[in-house]
C-alpha cells in the first residue's frame, strides 16, 4: 500500500499532472496505443490459442509434455529477452530475412522487428502461451456429455458449436482474454528494445522518470493506465460471470 | 518413451541449475562481497571508452572493484537525483552537458583530482564540482559490409538519401549523453539556437525515414556484427571496432562540420564511500589510465598520454579541424526542452 500511497501522492504534488496526460499529445497517445494493442494481442492471442488448448486438454499424444513445455518457455522470458529474440529473427540481418534470402533471394521482412508489425509479434509471442494455459485448465473441466446429449438430440456440429461448446467455453475465454490484456498493459521491456516511434505507456512513465524525474506526470500516467486496465478487465468479467 | 526422456532432461536441468545456484563459489560471488573495496560509478559501461578495460587495471593495481554500470548519462543523473536521501553511488560519468546540469542540480561535491593543473580550464569546473577525463568527436560509425553495397556516407545530408533507409541509428537523447551531444550540435550546425530547436528537428524528422531505432541500451555489438550499419556516436567507438575489435568499420567526420565533446566526472553528494573514490579519481588522471582510456581512441585529456602508435590510427587533423567545442552552461540550460521537444516530435508521434 505505501508505494500505491507515494505514486498517487506524486500524481496529485502537481495539479495539472493528470490534465497533461489526458491532453491530446505523446501522454494520451502513449495510452490510446497501449490500449489498441492490448486489445488486439489478447484477441488474437486467445483465438490462435483455442485450439492447442483444446489439443492439450483432451488428447494423450506422444511427447506431447515436450509441446507443452516448449509452448509454455517464453512466459519465462523477460520482455527485454523477447524483444532480442524478435530482433535476432526479424532484424535487419535476422535469421528471417537470411532464409528467404537463401530461398528466395529477396531478404524479405529484414528489419521487420522494429515496425509495428514486429511488436506485435513480439507480444503474441508471450501472450499466445499464457492464453493457452489459461485456456487448457478450464477445457479440462469440459463436460464431453453435454456435447454427446446434443449429439443424441440430433444437433449437427455446427449447431453444437453454437448452442453448447461456445456458451460453455465463454467464461473460459472471457477471463483469458482479461489475463493477456491486462499483461500485455503492463508489458514494458519488448517496447523498450523494439519500438521505434511507437509508444506505449510504460515506456512513457520511464522516460519520465529516467530523463525528466517528473514524478507527477509519472504518477498520473501510472494511475491512467491501472483505470483503463481495471476498466477493461471487469467488461471481461462482467462477461465471464 | 519421449516423455520420460523429456521429463528427465528437465530434471537434470532443474537440478544442474539449482546446484550451481546453491554453489558456494568464490567465482559465483556477488562483486561487492563486504570485505572488497569498492566504488560505485554509474554509467560504467565496459564498451564505452573502454571502461571495462579501465576498470580491470585498476582492480589489479589498487585491489578496488568499480562494478560495471549500463546507465547512460541522463539516466545516472535521474539516479543520482532519485536517491539524494540515501545515496548508493560514490560518483559517475557524463557526457559533458548532463555532467555540468549535474552539479547545477547540486549532486556532486566538490573534489580536484591530483593532476587537476593539466586539465585545460574550459574543461573543468573552477570549484572540483566536476572535471574532463578523456573527450570524444562525434562522428558516423560506419559498418561497411553492412551497407550492402551503398556508398560510404561523407555528410549529413547523405544520410537522408533513401539508400540509407533502415540502415541509421543513433541513441535515445533522453537516454544517452553523446546522443544528446549529436542532437544539441547538430541543431547549432543547421544554424539553430539553444532556444530555437527547429533547425535540427527538422532534419531529424527528414533523418527519421532512415532510421532503424533510437536503442536505449549500448549497441556497440549491434553495429559490430552489421545490424545497424550506421551509427551516430563517438568516434573512438568506431576505432575501437575498426582496430580491437577487427570489425569492417570505418569512421567518417561529417563534411558539413561535427563536435566534440568532453566526458567528465564529478563525486556525488553523499558517496558512501568518498576517500576510495577520491583515490580513484587521482588514478583516472594517472599516465597509465589515460593511456588505458586511449586503447578505445577516446582522447585523453592529459597532454601527452595518448601513445604514438594509436595517435596514427586517428583520422587526420584536417577532418578534426571541422570538429567544434558546444558551450556545456547553454547546453545544460536547454537540456530538459530540447530532450521534450525531440520526444514530442521524432519519437512518440505515430507508427
Amino acid at each position: 500500500m505505501w508505494p500505491l500511497a507515494r505514486l498517487a501522492a506524486g500524481a496529485f504534488s502537481s495539479p495539472d499532472a493528470f490534465l497533461k496526460v489526458l491532453a491530446a499529445g505523446r501522454y494520451r497517445t502513449s495510452l490510446v496505443n497501449s490500449l489498441a494493442l492490448s486489445t488486439a494481442a489478447a484477441f488474437v492471442s486467445v483465438a490462435l490459442a483455442i485450439v492447442p488448448a483444446w489439443v492439450f486438454a483432451r488428447e494423450r499424444f506422444p511427447g506431447r509434455d515436450l509441446v507443452r513445455t516448449a509452448v509454455s518457455l517464453p512466459l519465462t522470458f523477460s520482455g527485454v529477452l523477447v524483444g532480442f529474440l524478435v530482433i535476432v529473427m526479424l532484424g535487419r540481418i535476422g535469421a528471417v530475412p537470411k532464409l528467404a534470402g537463401l530461398l528466395t533471394g529477396r531478404e524479405l521482412f529484414a528489419g521487420s522487428a522494429f515496425t509495428l508489425a514486429g511488436l506485435f509479434l513480439a507480444y503474441l509471442y508471450f501472450e499466445i502461451p499464457r492464453a493457452v494455459m489459461t485456456l487448457e485448465a478450464a477445457f479440462r473441466h469440459f463436460p464431453l456429455e453435454l456435447d454427446a446429449a446434443a449429439r443424441s438430440l440430433g444437433a449437427g456440429p455446427i449447431a453444437r458449436l453454437l448452442h453448447v461448446t461456445l456458451p460453455y467455453a465463454a467464461p473460459a475465454l472471457f477471463s483469458t482474454l482479461a489475463v493477456t490484456f491486462s499483461a500485455s498493459m503492463g508489458s514494458f521491456g519488448v517496447a523498450l528494445v523494439l519500438a521505434r516511434r511507437f509508444t506505449v505507456a510504460p515506456l512513457e512513465i520511464y522516460t519520465e522518470l529516467t530523463a525528466f524525474l517528473n514524478d507527477a506526470v509519472a504518477g498520473a500516467l501510472c494511475i491512467a493506465l491501472a483505470a483503463l486496465t481495471f476498466g477493461v478487465d471487469r467488461l471481461f468479467a462482467r462477461r465471464s460471470a | 518413451m519421449l516423455r520420460f526422456v523429456s521429463r528427465a532432461l528437465l530434471r537434470a536441468c532443474f537440478i544442474i541449475i539449482l546446484a550451481v545456484l546453491l554453489a558456494p563459489s568464490a567465482a559465483f560471488a556477488p562483486p561487492a562481497a563486504s570485505e572488497d573495496k569498492i566504488v560505485i560509478q554509474y554509467d560504467c559501461i565496459p564498451n564505452y571508452a573502454n571502461w571495462g578495460g579501465v576498470t580491470a587495471l585498476y582492480k589489479q593495481v589498487a585491489g578496488v572493484t568499480v562494478p560495471p554500470d549500463p546507465k547512460g548519462s541522463s539516466v545516472a543523473m535521474a539516479a543520482l537525483e532519485k536517491e539524494k536521501d540515501n545515496p548508493v553511488a560514490d560518483c559517475a560519468y557524463y557526457s559533458g552537458a548532463i555532467g555540468y546540469q549535474a552539479a547545477q542540480k547540486g549532486l556532486h561535491q566538490p573534489y580536484k583530482p591530483k593532476g587537476w593543473e593539466k586539465i585545460p580550464d574550459s574543461l573543468k569546473d573552477p570549484n572540483g564540482l566536476w572535471w574532463t577525463v578523456h573527450t570524444g568527436t562525434i562522428a558516423f560509425v560506419v559498418n561497411t559490409k553492412a551497407l550492402a553495397g551503398a556508398p560510404v556516407p561523407q555528410s549529413f545530408a547523405d544520410l537522408l538519401k533513401p539508400v540509407y533507409k533502415g540502415k541509421v541509428a543513433y541513441d535515445d537523447p533522453t537516454w544517452g549523453g553523446t546522443s544528446f551531444t549529436f542532437v544539441y550540435g547538430l541543431n547549432e550546425l543547421m544554424g539553430g539556437t539553444e532556444k530555437d530547436f527547429r533547425p535540427g528537428l527538422s532534419y531529424l524528422k527528414k533523418l527519421d525515414a532512415n532510421v532503424s531505432s533510437y536503442p536505449r541500451e549500448s549497441i556497440y555489438n549491434s553495429v559490430l556484427r552489421g545490424e545497424v550499419p550506421i551509427w551516430i556516436n563517438a568516434d573512438g567507438n568506431g576505432y575501437k571496432m575498426k582496430y580491437v575489435d577487427g570489425g569492417p568499420v570505418e569512421v567518417v567526420i561529417p563534411a558539413e562540420g561535427t563536435f566534440t565533446m568532453p566526458l567528465v566526472m564529478g563525486l556525488a553528494v553523499g558517496a558512501p564511500h568518498a576517500d576510495e573514490t577520491k583515490r580513484y579519481f587521482d588514478w583516472l588522471l594517472s599516465a597509465p589510465a589515460q593511456a588505458e582510456f586511449a586503447k578505445s581512441f577516446f582522447r585523453p585529456v592529459v597532454a601527452g598520454t595518448l601513445p604514438a602508435e594509436l595517435a596514427t590510427k586517428f583520422l587526420p587533423d584536417a577532418d578534426y579541424k571541422k570538429a567544434r567545442a558546444l558551450d556545456l552552461s547553454n547546453m545544460a540550460a536547454a537540456a530538459d526542452a530540447l530532450k521534450k521537444a525531440w520526444l514530442d516530435e521524432i519519437r512518440g508521434t505515430g507508427r
